[in-house]
């Protein structure tokens, strides 16, 4: 009981060092950044209509520079988030990967690319799909963050609605041979373990029985 | 016919006496009619055990630190086999952010699967007591846990949301062993301990649930350590609750003993008591209305538990932006919660009895339900941290409680069909399980957090109809009991499961025994004014 009280009462310290720490950040909301400051495009290995990269294999050749029209906060870049983000038809039924306003809340972009300090050049990288990279559609967006680490600005590879210029990946399965083999052995070596003693009991009380 | 039943040591007040089928009444064969004999010969058999045992070479006393064959040695066995059972049954749900990805899964699959992983046991469940009757309750054990080990390991082969389903499903099966663990238990240990056991059992076992949240990600962490990608690691993590079945499984077979005297396979028998109808004892459970309450308040309270232990480690995980390591961690809690909750409900209710009868029993099952669900809706309006931990954890204590003490009026339902209606009411635990999670979290209608509170109040109404279980001998928790001369008493109830015809013939000799030992649920009150039978002798009680 009472080593159920301590773990009771440091669960409660750590959970509220952790709500502190997570309440800094309530205010920031994505429509406050900067829309379209960083143009971004993106160009997979392959291309084509139902083309569906594959990932741990695939490439993106991905390039950001400063949009065309400017920014009024470019003083305040310091370095490029490079993330890999959800499209719309990848988050329906998924509530683990919604779109919130509050960006410590948002799930859109969980997958980091790259994080680059900025430079006023263009910048790009050729990157290879990670293997823990699920199934699904995508977009690249670019965050520019400030000395302090708060995103100020953003740009993404497709538009608003999030419609255009998407691109489909395809996990890897996560199988293996050695592991199939390995599983089948141990399945097999259970039934067959349980019916050797079950078959050598009933052998053994015949014999009893018929002493 | 001698009637060996541990009543006649005075099994007053006790909780789970005779929770499964292997009494006398019932089914199939009955090896108690060895012992009974070399027991009147000699003294001697008894001595050769290590813990003092009564003339079925039951256990008297209870030692959690000993493993003497083949008492304690049976209880640890059987707890740890159970508590295996539920590392591999919820071992998914902690690794679900990975799975999810690996699989490509919705909300709606994860829901789905869910309700699958508890849906299995509840044919098993039924299913087991006849097992243990047919084999023993040690190939009841071996067979639920290596019989499902093969499922255990095919996770390696899932590909989509279908094959996933299905290996969870029938992972499920071995649920199973909470059957042959209470049933090998009541054959170890004598009546007036039986429910203290039955409840440290019950929740050791439990507390699997809790135990898998942590130890997934940990094994899953180490497995990533050494290289392998997530999608493929998790896969591989289900080796190790696999190789635990295995191994208990071995262990059960090898160290354990069917009964106290020996295998259930090699003892003689020297003569067959009449086997009760399995069409008789079927129709008097299902023809009680009783079970059926029982049946849904168990969905509530056990099957609140079994929902939460698939769904809480992701809640954590995506509500309050955690990792998988502390979202285990908070899940775990839950679930450990039952190393002494489950117990104290049994016990609370044992108090209650002592003084208030079995309308005692019933008010603090409704009072520890209701209360357990009343923080479940707490828990899906905490919208910080602590307060949702601080939530869940009272939650856990209540229902986890609750479940121990239904368990303290189950017994007393039916005498003849004692066994089938604990097997009745654990399935209707996995049942409830089912019915929550396809209402409430398989589909994107209600966000997890409305699920909690949705099913708390789900569970408080579901949790009234307690108010109706009443005996004509005891009463329930607002009407006093019967009058009249007749049905007052506790042999009119158990008697009335049998016909003239049976009665005749004697068969309904144990539940008498039974009925006169029952009357301690009367309370306090009644018993002191009562001039005790001699076959009841003194009110010593668990």
């Amino acid at each position: 009981m009472a080593i159920h009280k301590i773990l009771f009462a440091s669960l409660l310290i750590f959970s509220l060092i952790q709500s502190i720490h997570g309440a800094e950040k309530k205010e920031r909301l994505f429509k406050d950044l900067e829309k379209g400051s960083l143009e971004v495009t993106t160009k997979p290995s392959r291309e084509g209509p139902d083309v569906v990269l594959d990932a741990g294999k695939d490439k993106i050749s991905i390039t950001w520079k400063l949009s065309s029209t400017g920014s009024t906060k470019e003083a305040e870049f310091k370095t490029i988030k490079v993330k890999l983000c959800y499209a719309p038809p990848s988050q329906v039924d998924r509530p683990w990967r919604k779109t919130h306003d509050e960006l410590f809340k948002d799930k859109t972009c969980p997958h980091k690319i790259v994080a680059k300090p900025y430079d006023k050049t263009t910048q790009s990288i050729d990157w290879t799909l990670e293997r823990d990279i699920p199934t699904g559609t995508y977009f690249v967006r670019a965050y520019a963050v400030d000395a302090s680490g708060h995103e100020v600005a953003y740009g993404q590879s497709t538009d608003d609605a999030k419609k255009l210029n998407l691109f489909n990946v395809q996990a890897i399965s996560g199988r293996h041979a050695s592991l199939d083999i390995a599983s089948i052995c141990f399945s097999v070596f259970s039934v067959v373990a349980l019916v050797v003693f079950f078959v050598n009991e009933k052998r053994k009380a015949k014999i009893e029985q018929s002493k | 016919m001698a009637h060996n039943h541990s009543n006649e040591d005075g099994s007053i007040g006790t909780s789970l006496h005779g929770v499964t089928a292997r009494e006398q009444v019932f089914s199939f064969s009955v090896q108690e009619d060895v012992p009974s004999s070399q027991a009147v010969r000699t003294n001697d058999p008894t001595a050769k055990f290590a813990l003092p045992v009564d003339s079925e070479h039951r256990a008297k006393v209870f030692k959690p630190l000993s493993f003497a064959k083949p008492h304690m040695r049976a209880f640890h066995l059987g707890w740890i086999s159970f508590f295996t059972c539920f590392i591999s049954t919820f071992a998914a749900a902690p690794l679900v952010p990975v799975i999810r990805d690996n699989l490509d899964l919705t909300k709606t699959d994860i829901g789905n699967a869910g309700v699958a992983s508890v849906s299995g046991a509840i044919f098993s469940r039924l299913a087991m007591g006849a097992v243990c009757d047919l084999l023993g309750a040690r190939y009841g054990t071996a067979f639920s846990l290596m019989l499902t080990a093969p499922a255990v390991f095919s996770m390696s082969f899932v590909a989509d949301a279908g094959s996933y389903l299905a290996v969870r499903f029938m992972i499920g099966f071995c649920l199973a062993t909470f059957v042959s663990c209470q049933y090998w238990t009541s054959v170890m240990f004598t009546g007036k301990i039986i429910g203290l056991v039955n409840g440290c059992a019950g929740g050791w076992g439990d507390m699997g649930g809790g135990v898998t949240q942590l130890l997934m990600p940990m094994v899953f962490h180490v497995i990533k350590l050494t290289g392998a990608t997530p999608f493929t690691a998790w896969r591989f993590a289900f080796f190790i609750p696999g190789i635990l079945q295995i191994v208990m499984g071995i262990l059960v077979l090898t160290l354990g003993q069917d009964l106290p005297d020996g295998n259930l396979s090699t003892l003689q028998k020297s003569g067959q008591v009449s086997k009760d109808k399995f069409s008789k004892v079927f129709w008097f459970a299902v023809k009680n209305y009783r079970t059926w309450i029982l049946f849904m308040l168990y969905g509530f309270s056990m099957g609140v538990e079994l929902t939460i232990n698939n769904v809480i480690s992701g809640y954590f995980y995506d509500r309050f932006n955690l990792t998988l390591h502390t979202a285990g961690i908070i899940a775990a809690s839950f679930g450990m919660a039952n190393f002494f909750a489950r117990p104290f409900g049994g016990y609370a209710s044992d108090v209650a009895a002592r003084l208030f009868g079995m309308r005692g029993r019933l008010w603090i099952l409704w009072i520890l339900q209701t209360v357990g669900a009343l923080f479940c809706i707490w828990l899906g309006r905490a919208s910080s941290l602590p307060i949702a931990i601080l939530a869940m954890m009272l939650f856990s204590m209540g229902t986890q409680a609750a479940c121990g003490a239904l368990f303290g009026v189950a017994p007393f339902v039916s005498r003849r069909s004692l066994g089938l209606i604990s097997g009745l009411t654990g399935a209707g635990g996995n049942f409830g399980s089912g019915v929550t999670q396809l209402l409430f979290f398989s589909s994107s209608r209600f966000s997890t957090a409305e699920g909690l509170s949705l099913m708390g109040v789900m569970a408080v109404v579901c949790s009234l109809p307690v108010a109706f279980i009443h005996f004509p001998q005891w009463g329930s928790m607002f009407l006093r009991p019967s009058q009249d001369g007749e049905k007052s008493k506790e042999e009119h109830y158990y008697g009335a499961e049998w016909t003239e015809e049976e009665k005749s013939l004697g068969l309904h000799e144990g539940s008498i025994k039974f009925a006169e030992n029952s009357r301690s649920e009367r309370g306090r009150k009644a018993m002191l004014a009562d001039i005790p039978t001699p076959e009841t002798g003194s009110l010593a009680h668990v």
